[in-house]
């Protein structure tokens, strides 16, 4: 993949040196449209928006990762279409896909902070350590922690990609060794949109990159901060089996008649009554398919938490975290108590018995010496 | 990450109220069962085969009143067994609630269509909603009500509520509902076994007693 | 459903006769089944005129049995549809040359001849 030069000019300008046709920009904002359900027609007005639209500065971070994010956005099926995130932005830094190293790397990215004071956009994938002042994830000899505290300080916005980056991810998983957060626990002061997924869609990432250079403001989040067009419904609320659902018609395991018969995947697993995320509508692989299509159970991974909220085949409504000793001790300590209570019921009427057959002997003993 | 509210629901809160539930129950069945008990020193009037049938002939004859009383107590009476079927009905037969006893006791059977227990829900809701206006109305009944009363009426209900509301995904997020469902049903756990509601188990004991004390006697109620 | 949307595009189609109002219908942003698409197609039939575009991969047109209403369909490079639109326009959107385009295409060969004349 070639990246655009670095510079700012309007998007317009960029595509027109590359020889990329206004026909093709309107043909990109129809999609735009669809992708974030807004009025139809106005594929045309986020065409002219983003051909005047400066392009956007954008610093990448890559912190407690695997590269399944950006591998996801640019391996996209249909590069084309993904590709043309690239003519909306500037991409100043970004480890894995910038040709400088070393030095030249770093001086940059000290060079767009400098070039763009408060109008850069920072891109995070990977969640952020901060046991031990963050020494457990460093580049270029600092400490990630200190790296993004620098580059968010002048920053417009932050977009944390990748559910590492909005929820701490695989890294913040139990035990967490390395103390990993989520960018919003150390960045408090800037608009953060987190953009989850394990990895996260490539439409979503564009879309929300594409969103924020069009209309130049932060699109309608949730309460986890994600962008609402992406991640309003939940895979189960799309997903085309959920008559199966409604008629209790489910897979008892995945290789029964109910899973051949393409059932619903909730007895088996499935986290989709809970995610919220777009695969059931968008698909992978260019609108070819999602896990649940391909017969397995949503793993909830654009969800906080997913890696540790129990077993992925584990069905919803079922406990997590159990510890199989409890219930058989609290059966055994239910009866022990209560065979202890009843032995000392029995004790106590014993020992009334006894002591009013003493108190009889006795009263019957000083009668007999008074007589005596 | 914080942990979410599903999360505690699914996780401490139903794995902790659990264990308070069955330590409670089995507490309270042991000690009673071994409790010192006064010995019947009257002569039993026929064989103890005769009271035993005449004990359990009582036992089944009290599961619909007499004739005498059958107008003034119909309607609790045919109330009361829709919300106990219902909720029988719900807890044994919803799909996902089957995955619960299955994921506690390893016994899993068939479920019912969803519509079903929509269905059954709605009227076991209304039943229960039926029994506390009763409660409410009626001068006797809510003279001799105490809090207990009304707490365990509102912990049975509650679960039925927020189940409907779950299955409905209403009102709020989908997550939310079930958690808020999942902390109901684990309210009804921990107040279980300290009220009115062991009479789930020892309604068996209870009954039998009453009616085996006045088979002995040769008295057939 | 495909009947629904033929009579909202019937609709808007009196207004672009009466009030010259043009319209676009985004058909990927509604609950239809591939089957309804196909079914709505088949409704509205072909007219007289048919396009393609090669930009970003390949985009068809077409004007519907009914004059103003034109089918829009715009396709990635590997064939998979991007986005599907029925326009009630006299000229679909995306026919036009855009003025940016005409403008660099100008600009392109007046520096081409100038190259030439001073060679």
């Amino acid at each position: 993949m070639e990246l655009p030069m670095a510079g700012l000019g309007t998007v317009g300008e960029a595509l027109s040196r590359q020889g990329v046709s206004r026909r093709s920009l309107l043909k990109y904002g129809s999609y735009l449209a669809t992708l974030m359900a807004l009025p139809a027609g106005s594929g045309r007005a986020i065409a002219q928006a983003l051909a005047d639209a400066r392009r956007q500065s954008v610093i990448w971070l890559s912190f407690q990762e695997c590269t399944g994010c950006i591998e996801s956005l640019t391996r996209s099926y249909s590069p084309s279409v993904e590709e043309m995130i690239f003519n909306l932005i500037s991409l100043d830094y970004q480890e894995t896909l910038q040709a400088a190293a070393g030095h030249a790397a770093e001086a940059a990215r000290e060079a767009a902070m400098e070039a763009n004071r408060g109008d850069y956009v920072v891109v995070v994938d990977g969640s952020v350590s901060t046991l031990d002042n963050g020494i457990y994830s460093t580049a270029a000899g600092r400490t990630n922690l200190d790296v993004l505290r620098e580059t968010a300080r002048d920053a417009k916005a932050v977009i944390a990609i990748g559910t590492c980056a909005s929820f701490g991810g695989l890294p913040a998983a139990q035990p967490n060794p390395t103390g990993a957060v989520p960018v919003t626990e150390i960045i408090t002061d800037k608009p953060i949109i987190n953009v989850p997924g394990c990895p996260p869609m490539p439409e979503v990432m564009a879309g929300t990159i594409a969103y924020l250079v069009t209309f130049g403001t932060i699109p309608d989040l949730d309460h986890l901060n994600r962008p609402k067009p992406f991640f309003g419904d939940t895979i189960h609320d799309r997903c085309y089996r959920r008559p199966f659902y409604e008629q209790g018609k489910f897979a008892k395991s995945f290789d029964d008649e109910g899973a051949r018969e393409g059932w619903c995947l909730y007895e088996v697993g499935c986290k989709g009554p809970t995610t919220y995320n777009s695969c059931a509508t968008m698909k992978w692989n260019g609108g070819t398919s999602f896990p649940i299509q391909s017969g397995h159970g949503c793993l909830g991974c654009s969800e906080p938490n997913f890696w540790d909220a129990g077993s992925f085949y584990s069905a919803l409504p079922t406990r997590v975290g159990v510890d199989d000793r409890v219930l058989p001790a609290a059966l055994a300590g239910g009866a022990v108590l209560g065979a202890g209570a009843a032995l000392a019921a029995r004790a106590r009427k014993k020992a009334a018995l006894q002591q009013q057959a003493g108190a009889v002997t006795g009263v019957s003993a000083t009668r007999e010496g008074s007589e005596a | 990450m914080s942990m979410t509210l599903l999360e505690f629901a699914r996780g401490p809160a139903l794995n902790l109220s659990l264990a308070i539930f069955v330590l409670g129950v089995v507490f309270r069945l042991v000690w009673l069962a071994f409790l010192p008990r006064a010995v019947d020193r009257s002569v039993a009037r026929g064989r103890a085969g005769t009271v035993l049938r005449s004990a359990i002939g009582g036992f089944v004859s009290h599961m619909w009143p007499a004739k005498e009383y059958r107008a003034r107590t119909m309607f609790s009476t045919v109330t009361g067994y829709v919300f106990h079927f219902g909720l029988a009905i719900i807890i044994l037969f919803y799909a996902q609630h089957i995955l619960v006893i299955e994921d506690l006791t390893g016994l899993k059977w068939g479920g019912l269509p969803t519509g079903i227990i929509t269905i059954v829900s709605v009227i076991t809701l209304a039943a229960l909603l039926a029994m506390l206006v009763r409660r409410l109305t009626n001068p006797v009944l809510k003279t001799i009500s105490t809090f207990t009363d009304y707490w365990s009426w509102f912990v049975t209900t509650l679960p039925v509520a927020t189940g409907l509301l779950a299955m409905s995904h209403m009102f709020a997020r989908y997550e939310t509902l079930l958690a808020v469902h999942i902390l109901s049903v684990c309210l009804l756990l921990v107040s279980f076994p300290f009220g009115k509601l062991m009479h789930a188990f020892l309604v068996f004991a209870t009954r039998f007693q009453t009616t085996y004390f006045y088979s002995r006697r040769g008295s057939h109620i | 459903m495909a009947d629904a949307v033929e009579r909202e595009i019937r609709q808007h189609l009196a207004a672009l006769a009466q009030h010259g109002t043009e319209t676009t219908i985004d058909l990927r942003s509604l609950p239809l089944s591939d089957a309804d698409r196909a079914a709505l197609q088949e409704l509205l039939g072909k007219g007289e005129v048919a396009a393609t575009i090669n930009a970003m991969g390949t985009s068809e047109i077409w004007e519907t049995s009914h004059a103003g209403v034109w089918w829009v369909r715009h396709c990635g490079t590997e064939g998979q549809v991007m986005s599907e639109l029925v326009e009630i326009a006299f000229v679909p959107e995306v026919l036009k040359a855009d003025p940016a385009d005409v403008k660099a295409a100008a600009e392109k060969w007046a520096r081409k001849r100038d190259v030439i004349a001073v060679d």
